[in-house]
């Protein structure tokens, strides 16, 4: 059932071949046409996780502070790192993490998982991504809960700094969802995509500073360069200077505000490509998912 | 816009042409299609036209049944008059609000309450705030799930979901309708119930277009036939006689099928 007059469509390659300007303000279009649809399917996706477990929602705080647990193991433990407030250091990054690894994927799968709903419904696919990459933020505000329980044990390690992690957030936002989109797109021509894409994360979270910091990395100039490159260094290096501070100053401190704001820019500009990517790419959906 | 007769038209299809492109259907991954389009130069065809070179009109007033062999394109149609599937080729002209029954209940939210699912498949059609706050009432009106309404969807049976998926999907009152084979939905009373709204629906749209393999709906509710076979009409025209073609070329075809089986193996596998 669709509700909107339309128009007189004609072949296929005339509508797929429009400016792309045109095309990313009719993405945009489809986006904030749909605010209501989106919280919606934000809201469907929360019911959805950890509805069939005891604790239900509980999880979403539990499920971070596991993880830290976890690394805690591996990198205090095993590794015998001595870095202080440890479990506040790997906090600070792991969470950010969590949050954009989720993004990704529910992202990647939002349209090849709906594909009865587009074989009977004509609406903008763009609010699918969009929507999952909206409810993986949702999670990420529930973990922050444990993260400031953290802050009982390390009460000097909070500091006013706090207040700017909604820019950082944001920052990281625009990066993830553009990525997201772009992949929800090639997913639904490959589906190898969302098995690559796991591997890929997992590469990509150990060359990122999580569970290490790149000043760490001092002694191997070559390495720290390289890693610099990638777009999550300068996110997750925010995030930790923010609620961590550093190893010499305890609390927080003043996040690199020039490598984000590259970042930022840098993010724009793939979301524009990717809403435009994806926009020429939605018409054969419907073709493909039957 | 008027044609010779002076009649209106709702709907205007010129040399329509949907095409699939059999490297990237369903489940297929990159090893499978990197695999046929290496073949391509082999192969004489990687692509499937499920229409081709269809045009006619409907005028208002009219109901159209569309009837064929499964394969023939009839879902296709209707999905592409939708505007869910874009023509490869051609034109489609639809003048007025459509309504697809499609396959329904298929796009529930299991995890939400069946009130839920009306909201939320009312965003899925762009309904606003205040259009939904009309609607509901008369959703849960009609479905008539009882208390089950604000149960999870996953608790109901595939019934009651086919029950809350055509009361959404006929709450809207459409200028042309589209019907997919749902004059048969739930039990005896629901049944009745539905093909009561439908007559209703039929009252008020514009243009009606069905189709079905039950021929007796053809000659029950439309007034012109239309035959579609492997993508292509065969024949259009009075209703009665429209399925009397059908027949007779089923019929033909049964004795066709040993050169049938031939035709396919030269084929791409679908």
């Amino acid at each position: 059932m669709k509700t909107s007059p339309r128009a007189a469509v004609p072949a296929g390659p005339a509508t797929a071949r429009r400016r792309p300007f045109g095309t990313l303000r009719e993405g945009i279009h489809d986006l904030t046409s749909r605010v209501r649809l989106i919280r919606f399917l934000v809201g469907a996706e929360m019911k959805r996780t950890h509805a069939d477990t005891a604790i239900g929602t509980l999880w979403w705080i539990l499920d971070p502070v596991l993880q830290m647990l976890v690394y805690w193991v591996l990198v205090a433990v095993i590794f015998q790192r001595t870095t202080p407030d440890i479990l506040l250091f790997l906090m600070s990054a792991i969470l950010p993490w969590k949050w954009f690894a989720s993004t990704l994927s529910e992202a990647s799968t939002s349209i090849t998982s709906r594909q009865s709903l587009i074989r009977q419904l004509q609406f903008p696919k763009l609010v699918l991504p969009t929507a999952g990459a909206c409810a993986a933020v949702v999670s990420f505000a529930f973990g922050l809960v444990a993260l400031a329980g953290l802050y009982i044990l390390y009460p000097e390690r909070l500091s006013l700094w706090v207040l700017a992690l909604p820019a950082i957030a944001a920052v990281q936002f625009v990066f993830s969802l553009a990525l997201g989109i772009f992949l929800a797109a090639m997913n639904t021509f490959f589906r190898d995509v969302q098995n690559v894409l796991r591997h890929v994360v997992r590469l990509w979270f150990y060359m990122s500073p999580v569970l290490y910091s790149l000043d760490q990395l001092e002694e191997q100039p070559v390495a720290q360069n390289v890693l610099s490159l990638n777009p999550m260094a300068p996110i997750l290096d925010g995030y930790r200077r923010i609620l961590y501070g550093t190893e010499e100053s305890v609390g927080g401190v003043a996040p690199d505000w020039l490598p984000l704001l590259g970042v930022l820019g840098l993010s724009t500009i793939l979301l524009a490509l990717a809403i435009v990517a994806f926009k020429r790419a939605e018409p054969a959906f419907a073709r493909i998912l039957s | 816009m008027s044609e010779g007769d002076g009649r209106e038209l709702a709907l205007d299809v010129r040399d329509l042409g949907v095409r699939y492109n059999l490297n990237f259907t369903k489940r297929t991954t990159l090893k499978g299609s990197l695999g046929s389009m290496l073949r391509r130069s082999r192969e004489a065809t990687t692509h499937f036209w499920a229409l081709r070179h269809l045009s006619f009109s409907v005028e208002h007033g009219e109901s159209l049944g569309v009837i064929g062999p499964n394969g023939a394109g009839k879902s296709t149609l209707l999905l592409a008059l939708a505007g869910i599937l874009q023509p490869s080729e051609g034109l489609v002209d639809v003048r007025g609000k459509v309504s697809t029954l499609l396959t329904l209940g298929a796009g529930f939210e299991p995890e939400l309450t069946g009130r839920d699912n009306i909201d939320l498949l009312g965003a899925f059609l762009g309904l606003s705030r205040r259009e939904m706050a009309d609607l509901v009432p008369s959703i849960v009106d009609f479905a008539d799930l009882g208390a089950f309404i604000d149960a999870p969807v996953r608790t109901y049976s595939l019934g009651m979901k086919a029950r809350l998926g055509f009361s959404i999907a006929t709450a809207v009152q459409p200028d042309i309708l589209l019907l997919d084979e749902v004059l048969g939905t739930g039990d005896q009373v629901f049944r009745a119930k539905s093909q009561q709204r439908i007559r209703e629906l039929m009252t008020t749209a514009r243009a009606i277009i069905l189709v079905t393999h039950d021929l007796t709906y053809v000659t029950e509710f439309c007034n012109r036939g239309m035959l579609l076979e492997q993508g292509q009409l065969v024949f259009q025209g009075d209703p009665a006689e429209t399925v009397d073609v059908y027949r007779r070329r089923v019929a033909e075809r049964k004795l066709l099928v040993a050169s049938d089986a031939q035709r396919f193996a030269v084929e791409p596998a679908r």
